[in-house]
């Protein structure tokens, strides 16, 4: 049973606590997720598209791809210097 | 009784579970853009030099450190 399906149980109106709290989790990763893709575009809209012309180059867009995937690994590097890394 | 129906205080104790971790992502988010900032300054590359990787783990580190000072220096002033 997933989070969006009624509870199979009843005819409870109520969502069962799992199913609240999945979809509590869900929404709240979703809104995370966007509010990070959002910080992404900002950083490296400055960092690589220095001056817009009439389409993306080549070296513009190869700079958004690294651009993200060092933003996502500083992310990684500043939470464990913050919490230390899993064992 | 239905079991499987959250009391106010099992509701409770989640949201503060749930507050506590979006706490958390909030820190490591501002943390990420403010150290982005000061550590990566020019074109980013296929990977961090160490000197990048270093001073993004500093930089955190030492902001938490300066918090410290800045809140023990509020509570010291009358």
């Amino acid at each position: 049973m997933d989070a969006f399906s009624s509870p199979s149980s009843g005819s409870s109106s109520q969502p069962s606590a799992e199913a609240f709290m999945d979809q509590f989790k869900v929404q709240l990763a979703q809104a995370h997720a966007e509010e990070f893709l959002e910080t992404i575009r900002g950083k490296c809209f400055d960092k690589c598209i220095t001056k817009p012309g009439t389409s993306l180059s080549g070296s513009e867009s190869s700079c958004i791809s690294r651009c993200v995937d060092r933003y996502i690994e500083a992310t990684g590097i500043v939470s464990r210097a913050l919490f230390g890394s899993p064992r | 009784m239905d079991n499987s129906s959250m009391n106010s205080q099992e509701l409770e104790r989640f949201l503060d579970q749930e507050k506590q971790k979006a706490m958390l992502n909030e820190v490591v988010s501002k943390l990420t853009s403010v150290c982005w900032d000061k550590c990566i300054t020019g074109s980013p590359g296929s990977k961090f030099s160490s000197s990048e990787s270093t001073c993004l783990s500093n930089c955190a580190k030492r902001y938490v450190d300066m918090t410290r000072i800045i809140v023990s220096r509020f509570q010291s002033m009358g």
